[in-house]
């Protein structure tokens, strides 16, 4: 951080060459450098003698290069490497200057001279030459690049090309189609990559029957089914083609439902609890005649799924939890806080405002919400159904939630995929409008599935060895979003996902042989982003994973609740009376045909108002226990103990990066260790005869370590932590966070000396 | 092999304070209660009596509450969660009594004792009889012996341990380990006697050039005479930390030649361009001090160097910054408005102004330039920033040993005034004296430790012990003012060092993560986005606050002690692979040959 920066080669040095290191000598030109192109990348502009920014207050670490627009990305090629730089996540489709298309949240060009500035739509004119490119993007990120020695003419044409293909007019113009056609599909219509990617990916999508099979022998639901009246998209658009619903309720039935749901959305499984409760979601019944029948056959159907036939408690998400608009508004706020203002201005209101961000706030009412749908789940021993009006947005992340809290499988990488890939991907989650890929709605723009991972990532920091995963894994899965080329990230259901695919094949003639739909690859084949090798970053070496599956032949103890049978509020006063005798009251309570009305009310809203809910209770009884990482898992709620997530917010500030230091420094000495241990193991294994029943057959002897730091040769010579470790890694400040007008490094504030904000106390109370 | 360590990383339960709930009999809760915890040897039994502890998360508990000369020992009788209390007497800052013999309303008669590590207890008792008579007296006695002409805890305490604690800081050892003395700097021995400075060490270490006359002269100038002294060198750059106390520059602006001299002879020592003078301050209070006599240098009188006001806030300050801190975090959280609420206390921002100030000393010295570090009389904020440079500058600090040097030389030696700023064993519990300031110090260490979690030796349980006897009155270490004063009342001798019980058992103490790097400088970075509550410490007596060991580090020893089964295993695999009989004896079924795949699934681990 103190330490003298190099010299470094600036323009003029390299005018006038007195250089002495040649190896800085740099070309004259720069227009000999080329874009590194994926299939179906085209070129659309460039310019040339372009600078990147790089430091704040001075252009001595600038970099000279050629800043090009594809239909993909805005790419800047340089022969010059960043100062002090010397680990970088290789990414495969991206170079380490490169920001894609749909990352670019807004375009803004400047001319100093003229003190002008304008914020760049689709089709918009210039009329004045930018001497500037500031780009905002959404993984908070801002890049800055320089026109001064560019031609005039060309700097503008580069800038309305990058606004104009950042806004492409309709879905298909997102770079994901020309890829994925032309790189898995050659114009004779082979398949060229032809890569089975169901294979490759160990993930469930969900998106055929057995998946849904499986899930439901998983989780013990003996008593639902998949249905598949939704094939071909007949019944409900958004829904996907197989669900799962209550065994009761016979496909004639739903499909004379699906007219009363708002956009035919039927009830969905979600999920089971091991004590038999379900996890359903659903929209909300468009005709009010129509609710209480409806609701009636929905609940005495998921009743008769439940073993114990318990209660069904419902609770309306669109009442309990923020809206989306606030959700993005809180987003927004945020991001100004941690990337847009200067440092040392925001330092001194830093805490109030996150605060009035909200964000954290509402990462805990999340958090929340899915510990009292647990408590239903659990404590009462119920079928929850959450509702909301269109069951898109706020249930995908209260769904996945739930899962991850109580489904130890949930944590695992593969598991957790899934869980993505059923609560948000085939349940439709629009993320097609959510990102605004388009950019055509700014009101449907929201971070939900961020929120989403904000979230899991408080679960991670309270239960750090529970998880499969880590959180750099969940950056890079969230940066993944602008990165259109995913099946994952690129629609807004299944059904536009098929249509889509169907129409640019048509438009393009590619024939799609037995495919029905053009094959996007899903995110989670990581290999199209990442190396083997990169990809051990993912792997969390303090987890405590279970190795054996959790299917046992489907029956209900597929994983274990220790503390499930026992009654968690035995121990407290102030008991409501219908659970004083533990799980069998509930028995007592059983619905009759007519009575069950009353009890479908939304449970959470009336549990919020009072002091301590028993929910609340509930959750303090279990935390008062010891944890099991096998078992449920609630989060501690209080806001002292929900800490902003800083490798996501805060890893493009400069200011902000601790060199050498960060929880990655820990991270590194973990994987060491573990490395070691598992060459150990290895060692060991060919000791006794080499049998290794432990692993598959062909996976060979000496498969890559699943720890990205290895260990040293000998175990007494523990390998030093490389220097590039810092709080901010895998990602780096360098060149990605260029504020305009922000001068001073942290050391530069320090001498300025911070202001005084009690000086009038302070002359009174000085220590005399 | 049996004894694979469990998987699940253990819970603790803070160290004062448990509940659990165990379904133990009535009966065996009548029979002794005291007897689940052992007293310390030389700890006598006062008095016991039945009353109720109104805890703020639980209600009110019938229980048992036992006094002695070192605790106060409380275990609920009635609940079907115990909850029990152990809290050594030096932490009660105040005893009071809560209602009158008429007081109406249930449990408004009784004991409410505030704490100086965060927390108050409330104790409800019968009205008949001036029951509380006798428990107040006896509490107030023993909580507060040196009003009562009794001697602290540490004085009657018998404990006996391997090691010796006072043994750690040798003052002649450190400097040597810092390369000193050398030609341009020498250990004086005027101070011998504490007669040019009373709370000052005995031995110090001053410029080779200034003899120890001039020494006398520039005491006559300093705050105290608390002249500038050496507390660390840079062995490569020869550059120093001097500390001392504000010139006495008065209103008049005084100069004196000598100090003039002094800080020049200092200068060039090792050829400084300019010595910078960091005033802790900030710059109104240095003003506002030249009305009592103080002030700080004025640049004509120091041509050659500069200085540097480094904004930090007084004692009384920060007393209320944590008052205030106590109020939003104690017995509950403030949850609706959190980070404002924080924000409002200002701690964090001490915290940060502290920090940076001592970054920005260590920075300097970095840079092959010497400075001095003085606030007003340079026993608060200086021993503060001192202490933090070098931990940011030597390695050796880091350490379990060197942060015990550390504390002792720059806290206990240069008289940081630990009685008049904890209060030990005073009844006068608003004492403006008082203050939170070595409490700070910790903070500010384990937000490092935070930012560099393998860079330091020792864990978090060992800031929190350190913290919990920095009141506790068992241990004589940070007992009392300044040398002079510990040398008269024979602290070394007749008390235990809080040392020798950390020393004798290191393991509970020590980070496993620590990586050795002797040459690093760590600069933290000084910024509210990385600066955050120590919940652990701050928030520890909620009960609905999970109580656990940083899992991490759990797991991390869990993993090393697997490895190490392993490497043992491997070896003996080796050994008998070399004696050609048992070579090809190992049969599947063996629990040699089986064991790799049954510690996979035994310890969980991710493979």
């Amino acid at each position: 951080m103190f330490s003298p920066k190099p010299p470094k080669p600036t323009f003029t040095s390299y005018l006038s060459p007195l250089q002495t290191d040649a190896k800085k000598y740099l070309p004259v030109s720069t227009k000999k450098l080329e874009a590194r192109l994926l299939p179906g990348e085209i070129v659309v502009n460039e310019a040339n003698f372009v600078r990147k920014c790089i430091g704040a207050d001075s252009s001595q670490d600038d970099l000279w290069g050629k800043l090009i627009c594809t239909n993909f990305k805005v790419s800047f090629v340089t022969h010059d490497s960043l100062p002090q730089q010397r680990f970088q996540c290789v990414h495969r489709l991206l170079g380490e200057h490169d920001v894609p298309l749909a990352c670019v949240e807004q375009v803004v060009t400047v001319n100093d001279a003229k003190g002008k500035q304008k914020v760049l739509g689709s089709n918009k004119k210039l009329k004045f030459n930018p001497t500037e490119l500031i780009l905002y993007c959404k993984d908070f990120r801002i890049v800055r690049f320089r026109f001064d020695e560019a031609g005039p003419e060309s700097a503008k044409k580069v800038c309305l090309a990058i606004a104009h293909y950042s806004h492409p007019a309709d879905s298909q113009l997102l770079f994901g189609f020309e890829y994925v056609g032309t790189c898995f599909y050659g114009s004779s219509g082979e398949k060229v990559n032809g890569v089975d990617l169901g294979k490759r990916v160990q993930t469930a999508m969900f998106d055929s029957s057995s998946d849904w099979d499986r899930e439901i022998k998983r989780t013990g639901a003996s008593e639902w089914r998949v249905c598949a009246i939704n094939e071909e998209y007949l019944v409900s658009p958004s829904l996907p083609e197989f669900f799962v619903v209550p065994s009761s309720l016979a496909d004639q039935d739903l499909k004379q439902y699906a007219c009363y749901f708002k956009a035919q959305r039927l009830p969905l499984w979600c999920w089971n609890h091991p004590n038999g409760s379900a996890l359903v979601r659903m929209s909300s019944i468009t005709e009010p005649q129509q609710q209480r029948k409806l609701d009636q056959r929905i609940c005495s159907a998921i009743i008769k799924s439940h073993p114990m036939r318990s209660n069904v408690l419902k609770t309306d998400l669109d009442k309990s939890l923020p809206s989306i608009q606030e959700i993005q508004t809180a987003l927004v706020k945020l991001r100004q806080i941690c990337v847009i203002e200067p440092f040392v201005e925001s330092e001194e209101k830093w805490l109030s405002s996150m605060e009035s961000s909200r964000w954290m706030e509402y990462v805990r009412a999340f958090l929340r919400h899915a510990v009292e749908v647990i408590y239903m789940l659990e404590g009462k021993q119920s079928s929850v159904i959450l509702q909301e009006e269109e069951d898109r947005d706020l249930s995908c992340v209260i769904a996945s939630l739930v899962q991850l809290m109580c489904d130890p499988h949930c944590r695992s990488l593969a598991g957790f995929q899934g869980l993505v890939q059923k609560e948000w991907v085939m349940a439709g989650h629009r993320f097609l409008d959510r990102c605004n890929h388009l950019k055509k709605n700014d009101k449907e723009e929201s971070p939900l599935f961020l929120l989403f991972l904000n979230c899991v990532w408080q679960l991670m920091e309270q239960y750090p060895a529970a998880f499969e995963f880590t959180d750099m894994y969940l950056t890079v899965l969230s940066d993944s979003m602008w990165v259109p080329v995913f099946s994952t990230f690129l629609f807004n259901c299944p059904r536009q996902r098929a249509e889509h695919s169907r129409d640019f094949a048509l438009s393009k003639s590619i024939s799609l042989g037995k495919d029905k739909v053009l094959q996007f690859p899903p995110v989670w084949d990581w290999s199209q982003q990442f190396s083997q090798k990169d990809q051990a970053l993912f792997n969390n070496p303090l987890y405590v994973g279970k190795s054996a599956p959790c299917v046992h032949n489907g029956t209900v103890r597929t994983f274990t609740h220790r503390r499930s049978k026992k009654n968690y509020s035995s121990t407290l006063r102030g008991l409501p009376s219908d659970l004083k005798n533990g799980g069998l009251a509930v028995l007592d309570t059983l619905p009759r045909r007519n009575s069950l009305m009353p009890r479908l009310r939304t449970d959470v809203a009336q549990a919020n108002e009072r002091q301590e809910s028993p929910a609340e209770r509930f959750l303090q009884d279990w935390l008062s226990r010891p944890a099991d990482l096998h078992g449920l898992l609630l989060p501690q709620l209080l806001p002292s103990h929900l800490p902003l997530w800083k490798l996501y917010f805060l890893r493009w500030v400069p200011e902000a990066r601790i060199p050498n230091g960060g929880p990655i420094t820990t991270f590194h000495k973990l994987s060491v260790l573990v490395d070691e241990i598992e060459i150990l193991q290895n060692q060991l294994r060919q000791y006794t005869g080499g049998a290794t029943p432990a692993r598959s057959p062909s996976s060979p002897q000496d498969e890559p370590s699943k720890m990205y730091f290895r260990a040293g040769l000998s175990p007494s010579e523990s390998p030093a932590p490389p220097e590039y470790l810092s709080s901010s890694f895998p990602f780096s400040p360098m060149g990605n966070l260029c504020r305009r007008g922000v001068l001073g490094t942290p050391l530069s504030k320090f001498l300025n000396g911070a202001r005084i904000w009690l000086s009038t106390e302070t002359l009174a109370n000085e220590n005399l | 092999m049996a004894s694979a360590p469990a998987p699940l990383p253990g819970y603790i339960s803070s160290p004062l304070e448990n509940s659990s709930s165990q379904n133990a009999s009535r009966e065996s809760l009548k029979m002794e209660p005291l007897a689940d915890v052992a007293l310390l040897p030389g700890e006598e039994r006062v008095i016991d009596k039945d009353l109720i502890y109104m805890c703020p998360f639980n209600g009110a508990l019938k229980g048992k509450v036992f006094i002695t000369n070192y605790r106060l020992y409380f275990k609920s009788t009635d609940s079907e969660v115990t909850v029990t209390l152990d809290v050594p007497l030096g932490v009660i800052s105040r005893i009071e009594k809560m209602g009158g013999a008429s007081s109406r309303g249930e449990n408004s008669y009784g004991l409410d004792i505030t704490c100086k590590d965060m927390r108050n207890l409330r104790f409800a008792l019968k009205q008949e009889g001036h029951s509380r008579r006798d428990i107040f007296g006896e509490l107030f006695k023993y909580a507060f012996p040196l009003s009562h002409g009794l001697p602290l805890f540490s004085y009657l305490s018998q404990e006996k341990f391997e090691e010796n604690g006072w043994a750690v800081y040798k003052p002649m050892d450190e400097y040597r380990r810092q390369g000193l003395p050398n030609e341009r700097w020498r250990i004086s021995f005027i101070n011998s006697g504490y007669d040019l400075c009373d709370t000052y060490p005995t031995i110090l270490v001053v410029p080779f050039q200034t003899p120890d006359e001039d020494l006398r002269r520039v005491a006559t100038f300093r705050s105290r005479c608390r002249i500038p002294v050496l507390s660390w060198i840079h062995r490569e750059k020869q550059a120093v930390i001097m500390r001392c106390s504000q010139p006495l520059v008065g209103m008049s602006g005084k100069r004196n030649k000598d100090d003039e001299r002094y800080l020049e002879v200092i200068r060039e020592a090792n050829n400084t361009p300019k010595l910078t003078i960091y005033d802790a301050r900030p710059n109104v209070n240095a003003v506002a001090n030249k009305a009592t006599g103080g002030g700080y240098e004025g640049e004509d009188a120091y041509q050659n160097a500069e200085l540097v006001f480094l904004d930090i806030h007084n004692i009384h300050v920060m007393r209320e910054s944590l008052k205030k801190l106590k109020d939003i975090v104690y017995p509950n959280v403030e949850e609706s408005h959190w980070l404002s609420s924080l924000e409002s206390t200002h701690w964090l921002e001490h915290i940060k102004l502290v920090l940076s100030g001592a970054i920005q000393v260590a920075d300097k010295v970095c840079s092959g330039s010497s400075v001095v570090v003085h606030c007003s009389d340079g026993w608060d904020r200086t021993a503060q920033l001192t202490s933090l440079a070098m931990l940011m500058l030597d390695s050796y600090y880091r350490t379990l040993r060197g942060f015990q040097v550390l504390i002792e030389k720059e806290w206990i030696s240069f008289g940081h005034k630990f009685a008049s700023r904890i209060g030990h064993g005073d009844k006068n519990h608003a004492d403006q004296d008082r203050s939170p300031i070595f409490l700070q110090f910790i903070d500010c260490v384990w937000q490092m430790t935070k930012q560099f979690p393998t860079a330091f030796e020792f864990n978090e349980h060992f800031l929190i012990t350190v913290l919990d006897h920095l009141y506790s009155c068992r241990f004589g270490t940070f007992l009392y003012n300044c040398e002079t004063i510990r040398e008269n009342l024979k602290v070394r001798s007749k008390t235990v060092s809080l040392w020798s019980l950390i020393n004798s058992d290191v393991s509970s103490y020590v980070n496993p993560f620590y990586t050795h790097e002797s040459s690093r400088v760590l600069y933290p970075v000084a910024s509210m986005r990385h600066l955050e509550l120590w919940v652990n410490y701050y928030i520890r007596w909620n009960p609905r606050i999970r109580h656990q060991q940083s899992p991490v580090e759990q797991r991390y020893k869990e993993l090393l002690a697997l490895r190490d089964q392993y490497l043992k295993k491997l070896e003996e695999l080796q050994l008998s692979d070399s004696s050609p009989s048992s070579t090809h004896l190992t049969n599947s079924s063996t629990p040699n040959a089986a064991s790799p795949n049954q510690h996979l699934t035994h310890l969980q681990t991710p493979f």
